[in-house]
């Protein structure tokens, strides 16, 4: 009997659900509903090449009886980023909906208060209503509530208007997946929950731990095969210990993969009490504690950032993808791209009848002890509009410089490395023209290849030397309609994402649909210098001088060791030859 | 000019008058918001969010957190209060009003030329003598359930309606009583499990004398329901998945790596069999049945394979359940397999599930001498329940306080009336400006019983003089009565309070208050607004 492997998602911090919110917004533009008439909506693509929902999603049944259908997630944030959204979610009730018309939300509010009366709780009459104002709702959620998104026409803005993942969230959750942290409210300009030390003093607090162990335990209660944990956390400010502890926590009591990403901000991070340097040294420390923890704790790790770099980054210099414009230090934005490439990365081990799992997929390419490996994508695939095919495309891209790296700091080259790579949206029909039509395709040693993902294992072996790499491949595209920034795509891009030949333009008022992609982790000895130039950061740090670490009593004896960690875990990575 | 905008032109500060009027603003403030919580006919407040969240709610401690104060004195103030309900799990309101109160009194004399050093000394001396009347004042207690009662009543009823509060305070001393040994320690709270059950149409509080997890049986031939059970506990893993995950095998051919599989496999239904086997050697040929309780997980095969022998086997316990279930059942957990004797098992009467929505609920009751009991609370939906959880919560931990006290203090502010006469009778004695001090102390501890006066709709002054004239002429201590507004003698309504928080209040309150009265200057200056 074949049974689900489950894995359990958790994301900690605000950025870290940003990237979340992205993240189950595709996968839910991604599932298909059976039609009426017994086919599916999807005909291009196969039942098993489509995504296993129920690796991330688990089936339960509300209150009024209604089944529903919700990722088996845990999000941690501080107070106010959850907007309008009830701390309950919206699926199981125990709210009063605020958001309808005015009358509507009046007579719920008293109704409420007369079922509070009325059970033997409360002495009639004695009961006082304090309503805080409203929150404001975006647009989008608004036209969502009725029902009436219009999302090929409207222009909702929500790169300018968006103020907190919740704005954009197409994804409903489950009650239990919302913590928020009691009394840290967000601050639009300081990180109000700034140190490591301040994270893992908040985990240890009895109130917390309980209740979050607790849910992660539900969750593990109804796996019958879980294998493993996804973790996206914040490592600029305090969550960062947060989610070390949890590793902590996780495979103590678990025992099972993780595949965890420290997400970096796109922005040079403040912290209350600090200026620019005092700022980049929080910084500094946050990154050294966590990289010490991660190298032990975790089966493989992925640092994501859009920025080339994070240190001394002043200018926010933002690394390129070709095809693709984006405003550097915008969340919405940025977090899309990430999400894209999580996405579809972590399609390697949620299709239908794929015999990958999470534990072999964090352990294929972080061999020796490498697990810091480097993310990198292609988004769009540069690949022109018919008649040019994938082999064609190939041909051209003889470098192998498609893809444009999403690790901060990591350069892992193209000689010597190890990497997975997983590509989507590609049919079948345009991986290279039938024999009587082929011409010049029949000369290229491609030709052979039967599959997209055989023709790309073929093309790395050739591009990259001495290098190992394990593809994966499915017709399936990245949905790119609303929520999905759409507008960052350059205007020679068509609806289905692919580039128009020459200078050609998108038609004025459409939009792209879809996108193919091309998605990568990749480790080499290279990945070591990411880790020295961290090092090479903390030389500069005084930690006497941050307040903030003074304030909860990090001891100098722990930071010594992280670093003693982060050095040793550098060696890792010496041996230039090793593969 | 102060002295750091000579260092800091863009530091903001409030000198001398000025930082008193905002440290006493924010005081008085604060209290304003919590007065009419206080007392059992204080309103009940319903928060709605701004996303629409619900929360009634009547203590102050649970209002101080959601109001999230950005004041630096109010929120001082509000950790105070904090602190005194992680302390003692009580008195959070009373302490807002009565540093605010404080300040007040002081405010009069202070705007009359008097030095705030000269009043905290003041204080101090007060308190001292307060700390000695409330030593005098005390009532040593037998611990009974009488007596408990009355104690754990008198928390409750400031909570919830009274008709609860009743049905409440006797499900916290049952459950205390319960696991209470020799009834002279106080006992570990966490051996009572509080468990919610949202109910649609129920409202219902009851002591369960065992324990409710929070998950059932996860296999459809397991029973529902079983009679003489035998339990065990284990923290052991029955799932087929390596543990480290970097442990490979090797393999040359396909058959090798079935092999191998098999092998694996093997190992788990190895301890399977064991739990099968002590099963068929305690149970067969007897009415007993078996129950597996692990805090690890277990696979389908697994399951499939306990169920076809009638056992009853759940996963992932939660850790402190483990505890709990030897303590209710007796036995033992086991942390292997190894060496299973009948004796490791503890034994419940009946062990059987309920099904609510998606959650399952499995019930182990009728234990033989429960050490650890569960406190199931079902309501109509989720914020009665959190209610009802915090009334609990304080109800139990006033029975604890008054087990660790071994005494009590008459309640409805008798304690306070009394007090404020000793005080000023003391003040006599005291030489000097500092007899003022004394003065504002004693004036401030009546802003309990007035207030408890005005929430119940009786006039303030009217009831404090008949208060106060009363507890002269009489030995005993009078409080109010709330149904009446006359005075009474707490002791023959059994309204009783903790001493441990009334001597946590005195302490608490007058140090802060004498804190924020020595402030004579507030700075606000950040590293950002040094840059310029």
């Amino acid at each position: 009997m074949q049974h689900t492997r489950e894995i359990i998602t958790l994301q900690f911090g605000t950025y870290a659900n940003y990237v979340g919110a992205h993240f189950w917004n595709q996968q839910e533009a991604n599932f298909v509903y059976a039609r009426d008439d017994g086919g599916s909506q999807l005909d291009d693509a196969k039942e098993e090449q489509l995504p296993q929902n129920d690796v991330l999603y688990r089936e339960g049944r509300n209150d009024l009886n209604q089944v529903t259908y919700t990722p088996r997630l845990l999000s941690v944030d501080l107070a106010g980023t959850l907007g309008h959204l009830p701390q309950v979610g919206e699926l199981y009730g125990n709210y009063v909906p605020l958001l309808q018309e005015d009358t509507q939300t009046e007579d719920a509010l008293q109704r409420t208060k007369q079922d509070a009366e009325q059970s033997n709780l409360n002495t009639d009459g004695e009961l006082d209503v304090l309503q805080q104002p409203t929150a404001a709702i975006s647009e989008y959620q608004q036209d969502l509530l009725r029902n009436q998104v219009n999302t090929l026409d409207k222009d909702y803005k929500l790169a300018e208007s968006c103020n907190s993942w919740a704005d954009f969230l197409y994804a409903r959750y489950h009650p239990r997946s919302f913590n928020v942290l009691p009394g840290l409210v967000r601050q639009s300009d300081v990180q109000t929950l700034a140190t490591h030390a301040a994270g893992v003093e908040l985990w240890q607090s009895a109130d917390f731990n309980e209740e979050f162990c607790d849910r992660i335990r539900l969750y593990a209660e109804e796996c019958d095969a879980l294998q493993g944990f996804q973790l996206l956390f914040d490592i600029d400010d305090g969550f960062s210990g947060m989610a070390s502890k949890c590793l902590e926590h996780l495979n103590d009591e678990y025992s099972r993969a993780n595949f965890t990403l420290p997400l970096h901000y796109p922005r040079n991070v403040s912290y209350a009490q600090a200026d620019a340097r005092t700022s980049l040294n929080i910084r500094v420390v946050n990154s050294v504690l966590s990289y010490a923890q991660l190298s032990e704790q975790a089966n493989m790790f992925t640092p994501l950032s859009t920025l080339t770099t994070i240190w001394r980054n002043n200018t926010l210099q933002s690394r390129q993808l070709p095809g693709l414009q984006w405003q550097a230090d915008n969340l919405y934005q940025s977090s899309a791209v990430l999400a894209a490439w999580l996405d579809t990365m972590t399609l390697s081990y949620r299709l239908r009848q794929t015999p990958e799992t999470l534990p072999r997929f964090c352990q294929r390419i972080s061999a020796a002890g490498r697990t810091m490996t480097a993310a990198a994508m292609s988004l769009p695939l540069g690949m022109q509009q018919k008649p040019q095919d994938l082999i064609d495309y190939l041909d051209e891209q003889a470098n192998g410089t498609m893809l444009a790296q999403l690790s901060p700091g990591c350069e892992p080259g193209t000689s010597h490395l190890l990497q997975m790579i997983v590509a989507r949206g590609i049919p079948q029909s345009r991986l290279k023209r039938p024999m009587a039509q082929a011409g010049k395709q029949l000369q290229m040693a491609a030709y052979g290849c039967d599959s997209v993902s055989q023709m790309l294992q073929l093309y790395y072996q050739c591009a990259y030397h001495g290098s190992m790499t394990h593809a994966t491949a499915t017709p399936l595209p990245l949905q790119t309609q609303l929520p999905f920034p759409y507008e960052m795509f350059d205007a020679n891009i068509d609806s289905a994402g692919f580039r128009l030949p020459l200078n050609g333009e998108r038609k004025a008022g459409t939009r792209v649909m879809s996108a193919p992609v091309l998605a990568a982790l990749q480790n080499s000895s290279k990945l070591g210098e990411h880790l020295e130039a961290l090092h090479a950061q903390t030389h500069r740090v005084q930690l006497a001088k941050l307040q903030s670490y003074a304030q909860v009593a990090l001891e100098r004896d722990e930071y010594e060791t992280a670093l003693d960690k982060l050095l040793e875990f550098r060696d890792n990575y010496e041996d230039s030859h090793y593969l | 000019m102060a002295s750091i905008s000579l260092l800091n032109p863009k530091a903001e500060f409030a000198r001398a008058a000025h930082a008193l009027a905002i440290n006493i603003s924010a005081a008085k403030g604060l209290q304003d918001v919590m007065r009419t919580n206080l007392g059992p006919k204080g309103t009940v407040k319903m928060l709605v969010s701004g996303a629409g969240d619900i929360k009634i709610t009547k203590d102050g401690n649970v209002l101080l957190h959601d109001m999230q104060i950005q004041h630096p004195t109010a929120s001082m103030i509000a950790r105070a209060s904090t602190a005194q309900d992680d302390s003692t799990g009580d008195g959070t309101s009373t302490t807002v009003l009565l540093i605010g109160e404080l300040l007040k009194q002081a405010d009069i004399y202070l705007s009359e030329g008097l030095h705030p050093r000269i009043v905290t000394e003041g204080f101090e001396k007060a308190r001292d003598k307060a700390l000695e009347v409330l030593d005098k004042v005390k009532v040593p207690v037998e611990i009974n359930k009488n007596n408990l009662m009355e104690i754990a009543n008198t928390s409750l009823k400031t909570k919830v309606h009274p008709q609860l509060a009743d049905l409440l305070t006797e499900v916290c001393v049952d459950a205390v009583l319960c696991i209470a040994e020799d009834k002279q320690k106080p006992v570990d709270l966490h051996m009572i499990e509080l468990m919610e059950m949202q109910h649609k149409t129920d409202t219902d509080t009851q002591l369960v004398r065992g324990l409710v997890m929070d998950h059932g049986a996860r296999h459809p031939d397991m029973p529902k329901r079983l009679e003489n059970a035998y339990i065990l506990t284990a923290n052991v893993s029955l799932e087929y998945e390596k543990a480290e995950v970097n442990s490979g095998f090797f393999y040359k051919t396909a058959a090798e790596r079935e092999a191998f599989v098999r092998a694996e496999r093997e190992f788990i239904d190895l301890r399977v069999k064991k739990v099968i086997d002590l099963k068929r050697a305690v149970c067969d040929g007897t009415d007993k049945t078996f129950v597996l309780i692990n805090q690890k997980g277990i696979d389908p095969v697994s399951l499939d394979a306990l169920a076809k022998e009638g056992i009853l086997a759940l996963r992932r316990a939660k850790r402190r359940n483990m505890e709990r279930l030897a303590l209710a059942c007796g036995g033992t957990a086991m942390n292997s397999f190894d060496d299973l004797q009948e004796e490791h098992l503890g034994y419940a009467g009946t062990v059987y599930e309920h099904v609510l929505g998606e959650n399952k609920f499995t019930f182990v009751e009728d234990c033989k001498n429960p050490l650890s009991v569960t406190i199931l609370i079902k309501g109509p939906n989720k914020h009665t329940i959190t209610q009802i959880k915090d009334a609990i919560r304080d109800g139990l931990r006033a029975i604890n306080n008054t087990i660790s006290d071994k005494a009590v203090v008459p309640g409805a502010g008798a304690f306070e009336v009394r007090a404020y006469n000793e005080l000023v009778q003391y003040k006599d004695t005291i030489k000097g400006k500092s007899r003022l001090a004394v003065q504002a102390f004693a004036d401030a501890l009546l802003v309990i019983p007035k207030t408890l006066a005005i929430n119940s709709g009786y006039d303030a002054q009217d009831t404090i003089v008949k208060l106060t004239v009363e507890d002269r002429l009489s030995p005993e201590l009078v409080g109010i009565d709330l149904s009446t507004g006359e005075p009474m003698k707490p002791a023959d309504l059994g309204v009783y309070d903790n001493y441990i928080v009334k001597k946590q209040i005195l302490n608490s309150c007058s140090i802060i208050a004498s804190n924020l009265l020595l402030v004579d200057e507030v700075m606000r200056a950040g590293m950002t607004s040094l840059k310029g």
